[in-house]
């Protein structure tokens, strides 16, 4: 952890070379990060040690590779897998899926809802353990995300609460990734990248985030996950597995649970409350 | 169309359309950059020439996302290179499967008499002088940095790579990078 002297004026200047050079252990990152998002003098400074390092190749060592390699990559065109992302055992969601194959479709949706549910449910939990005051009754809103070609079957949901300072991402599907690893969820706007925090997936690739955000979340115009060294990066440097878009005009309206209308005062509770054993102890067996 | 002529930008423009002529003038460019960043970090030139591969897959998939505005693509493709061999060196680590290396021999930056006059013309003057630069940092400070640069070490790691206290590595770390940001400051400004 930083010390007194390194902490001059309130601000990180000692620990920004670092940081730039992502060397700080996770406090320290923590500690640089909460300052970078309100601290234009030492978002500058950073700037300027990022131009040191992204020049930094300029100067590594250079070696001539085997004269073969450059005819054996042009034959091996198109694809292979990275292999930091580790064989996946198949889930019981998996094996009833292959097993209810002929239903497809139908159960496609029906896990889609369930996800949706259940991420609605979770944030409106979360909401209320938080902030037992109500707030102003309003609707969430959901952003489908859909995998890359990094990870072509990854589906998830982004759900956002009425005044969109939290949300909540569930993923399944994701490719499990070794420990050094970790999953990194992106904030969208024009050319800048806020992170939305890291997260890991089970053995089947479900996975959840919560999302705080000091930025209303439904200003952003998309969000992206990457794969990013564990703890996470200050800016994005591995493969864009997932992304979702925010367009104004396909919100998904999500009723809030604390809404008074008879759909989400009688339905949704008690379907949500049926469902969430059986998902969790789904979640559990992965 | 002569792939040699073109600039940078508009080769990678052409991998996005899966051009496999405009991949090879690419690998024909940076190779010696990638495979050099690899062979650093891993020390190993079997698995280094496994990185330069897997670094042009990804380029010959990704093109389609290079954003000109975030850096020149020999940054962009030297930034996959770099990550991509950090990825391998942990996960040797984590597998025993690293052998011993010698920092000394390995770990450090491309000193400024080792360059020929080709290479320093097709890569510029900037390049001259960061190595110029970096070289006249002390030993101490340059290795430093080397360790987080190529294998992606923590200021922890690095101290005890390199066996000195923490804050001794911290110190090296900082003034490494205060040194070099004050050339290119000097440079730009």
């Amino acid at each position: 952890m930083p010390t007194g002297s390194e902490l001059s004026e309130n601000h990180v200047s000692d620990l920004i070379p670092g940081y730039a050079l992502d060397c700080l252990d996770s406090p320290e990152r923590l500690l640089v990060s909460e300052h970078l998002a309100h601290c234009s003098q030492c978002q500058a400074e950073l700037q300027g040690y990022r131009m040191v390092v992204d020049n930094l190749y300029l100067a590594a060592p250079q070696a001539a590779p085997p004269p073969g390699l450059k005819a054996k990559l042009l034959g091996d065109i198109p694809k292979k897998q990275p292999s930091y992302i580790t064989e996946k055992p198949a889930s019981i969601w998996e094996r009833l899926r292959s097993s209810l194959s002929s239903n497809a479709p139908a159960w496609a949706l029906a896990g889609l809802v369930i996800v949706l549910i259940l991420a609605g449910s979770n944030l409106w939990l979360w909401q209320r353990g938080n902030r037992l005051a109500a707030a102003a009754p309003g609707n969430f809103r959901v952003i489908a995300m859909a995998g890359t070609d990094q990870a072509p079957k990854a589906t998830g949901v982004l759900v956002m609460n009425p005044e969109g300072d939290q949300g909540t991402l569930v993923v399944d599907d994701l490719p499990p990734l070794d420990g050094s690893h970790q999953y990194q969820l992106w904030l969208l706007q024009n050319d800048q990248r806020d992170s939305g925090g890291v997260f890991s997936v089970s053995p089947a690739g479900y996975g959840s985030l919560m999302v705080n955000s000091e930025r209303p979340l439904y200003q952003y115009t998309g969000f992206g996950i990457t794969i990013e060294p564990a703890g996470g990066s200050p800016g994005p440097t591995g493969d864009k597995v997932m992304g979702g878009k925010l367009p104004q005009s396909r919100l998904l309206p999500f009723r809030s649970p604390r809404q008074p209308s008879h759909l989400s005062a009688q339905v949704r509770p008690s379907l949500s409350a049926r469902l969430r054993p059986a998902f969790q102890s789904l979640a559990l067996d992965r | 169309m002569d792939f040699k002529k073109i600039d940078d930008g508009q080769l990678i423009q052409w991998i996005a359309r899966s051009n496999s002529d405009a991949l090879s003038e690419l690998y024909d460019r940076y190779s010696r950059l990638v495979f050099g960043v690899a062979l650093n970090t891993i020390g190993d030139q079997a698995v280094a020439e496994e990185i330069t591969q897997d670094v042009f897959m990804r380029v010959w998939e990704r093109a389609g996302t290079y954003q000109a505005e975030y850096g020149k693509v020999a940054g962009w493709v030297a930034s996959i290179a770099r990550n991509r061999a950090i990825d391998v060196y942990r996960h040797r680590q984590s597998s025993s499967e690293a052998r011993s290396t010698s920092l000394d021999d390995l770990l450090d930056f491309d000193p400024p008499d080792s360059q020929d006059v080709e290479r320093e013309v097709e890569l510029g003057s900037q390049r001259q002088r960061l190595r110029q630069a970096l070289f006249e940092l002390p030993k101490e400070q340059r290795q430093a940095l080397a360790l987080a640069y190529f294998r992606g070490y923590s200021h922890d790691e690095v101290a005890k790579a390199l066996g000195e206290p923490l804050g001794t590595v911290k110190t090296r770390i900082r003034l490494g990078m205060q040194k070099l940001r004050q050339i290119f400051d000097e440079e730009n400004g």
